[in-house]
């Protein structure tokens, strides 16, 4: 078993792909960070604390990790829905009656997006409580925000999607709130309907918001998000007096110098 | 200077939570001690969002209906809280207006609470928790006591504020809008006010107060919205609530 084991592990296309050995001292254990692509979105190093469950919660984590499920659970939907107001509700019935897992991984879908938004919401707490947001995350708090407005516009794009009782009148419950804005309230509505009333043109027009638009403006946030969690030093770590520059120094140096 | 990042934990010269030891500080490899934690954590919420997926069927009533109205119709649970105003206050109000501002509000958040004080602290300081506890029961309180009045306030044949006041000869707009908003501004203010005065809050707890006042809000609303609204959108007993509503099953 061990000698199968080195061989594959040895092999050429073995290495190809990792490009350095199971992560067991400092150097590999830095290496396997900055070689993966999704581990890159680390830093090599993070203070103690930030592991700590009672820190974050892994909040952020588990939004990110729904979003996974629900592009992977939402991809084999997509293989059976037909956005049409006559098909719809019976491609969803067929799924859950006919095809393999269909109703598993419909109701997976459901639950994941009321988790991520859960999540979301608890993240954002989160993230108040402990005055992570004072600079210089105040912008990255910022794109926090538009990623909430985005992830309540991707679950309730779904919504309207089935087809059914619940979804056409949730919907049109938010059309009448959308139909209320001030001044252009009825170019707002005409714009969410594609009409004048809940139709084939309403329903495509979600359709593509829900699955092609709001997952790619979610992916772009997110990953500036990110992008901006390692830009701003990494997750937040205590602050105890109102800085000036000179004691940002020495908090620096004094980071440095834990740190070998 | 860097004497005052090495004074320990617990003795400073404010009343700043000193929680967390320098110890803890100090880096780990990312690999395994955070990994290992979000694999886990990944596993478990797959496991558990699984587990509700073969267990609890998602919903799915009969189909579209243009000419059958459910009672009650209701939004998904995160926007029941502004479907719960929907019953208060002008729609261009409910729908637009205060989701806007609550938006542009919290991204102002960190504009208006500038320093860096208290970055990275479970609720700021020995103040932050008492002034959040204080913020959620004061909240609640408004809350829970403005849509009581507004719902059985007799005003002729109608119950409410907005209809109280169009019986004494108040315009539409005041009693729907003006009123609504006096009430929405007056609550946040008076709590920024009081906390300010009993806690000598500085910016860092107010702004706690008025988060904790949104979360309580949002909480408040969306509980009553999803499980004490039922035919008719009347308040209700959750057990009186028809499931599914009329007309979806
Ligand atoms: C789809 C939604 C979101 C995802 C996937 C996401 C993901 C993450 C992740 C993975 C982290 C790393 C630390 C952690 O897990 O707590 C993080 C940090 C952060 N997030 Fe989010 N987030 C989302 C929404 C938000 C929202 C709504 C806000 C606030 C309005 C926000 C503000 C922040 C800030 C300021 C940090 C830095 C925290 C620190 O340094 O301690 N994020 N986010």
């Amino acid at each position: 078993m061990s000698r199968l084991w080195r061989y594959i592990t040895s092999s050429r296309l073995w290495k190809s792909i990792y490009r350095n050995p199971y992560p067991r001292d400092k150097r590999s254990r830095a290496m396997v960070i900055l070689n993966s692509l999704a581990l890159h979105l680390h830093p090599v190093r993070v203070p103690k604390r930030a592991t700590r469950i009672t820190y974050t919660w892994g909040l952020g984590g588990l939004a990110t990790w729904c979003f996974v499920l629900l592009t992977l659970t939402g991809v084999f939907l997509m293989w059976y829905y037909i956005p049409t107001t006559q098909d719809a509700y019976w491609t969803i019935v067929q799924l859950q009656t006919e095809v393999t897992f269909g109703a598993f991984l419909r109701n997976l879908h459901r639950w994941a997006a009321h988790a991520m938004v859960l999540a979301v919401l608890a993240h954002m707490t989160r993230v108040f409580y402990t005055g992570a947001y004072k600079p210089p995350r105040d912008f990255n708090w910022v794109i926090g925000v538009a990623l909430l407005l985005v992830t309540c516009l991707l679950s309730f794009s779904g919504y309207l999607l089935p087809w059914d009782q619940l979804a056409y009148w949730a919907i049109a419950v938010g059309m009448e709130m959308g139909g209320a804005t001030p001044f252009i309230g009825k170019q707002v509505r005409m714009a969410l309907l594609g009409g004048f009333e809940i139709g084939q043109q309403t329903l495509i027009r979600w359709y593509t918001l829900h699955v092609i638009f709001l997952p790619l403006a979610c992916i772009l946030l997110m990953a500036t998000h990110f992008w901006r969690v390692r830009k701003d030093g990494n997750i937040s770590t205590p602050v105890y007096e109102d800085d000036d520059e000179e004691t940002l120094r020495a908090v620096e140096a004094r980071r440095q110098q834990l740190a070998e | 200077m860097a004497t005052e990042v090495q004074r320990p934990a617990g003795e400073g010269k404010d009343d700043l939570l000193r929680t967390v030891d320098e110890k803890d500080l100090k880096p780990v490899h990312v690999w395994p001690n955070l990994v290992s934690i979000e694999l886990i954590g990944a596993l478990t919420i797959t496991l558990l969002l699984s587990l509700m997926a073969i267990f609890v069927a998602a919903p799915f009533y009969r189909m579209a209906d243009p000419e059958l109205t459910p009672n009650p119709s209701k939004a998904p649970w995160y926007f029941l809280g502004l479907q719960e105003l929907l019953l208060h206050m002008h729609p261009a109000l409910a729908g637009v207006v205060v989701p806007t501002a609550v938006l542009v509000l919290l991204g102002a958040i960190p504009y208006i609470d500038r320093s860096k004080k208290g970055t990275g602290i479970w609720f700021y300081s020995k103040k932050g928790v008492p002034i959040a506890v204080f913020s959620a029961i004061y909240t609640t309180i408004w809350n829970v006591g403005l849509i009581l009045v507004d719902e059985y306030l007799p005003a002729g044949g109608a119950n409410g504020i907005a209809p109280w006041l169009k019986m004494h000869g108040f315009p539409d707009a005041f009693a729907e809008i003006f009123v609504p908003i006096a009430f929405m501004t007056f609550i946040p203010f008076s709590l920024w006010t009081i906390v300010k005065r009993r806690w000598q809050a500085d910016m860092r707890e107010c702004m706690i107060a008025m988060y904790s006042f949104f979360l309580a809000s949002f909480i408040v609303l969306t509980i009553i919205g999803t499980a004490f609204r039922g035919e008719g959108m009347a308040l209700s007993w959750p057990w009186d609530i028809p499931y599914p509503p009329h007309g979806k099953e």
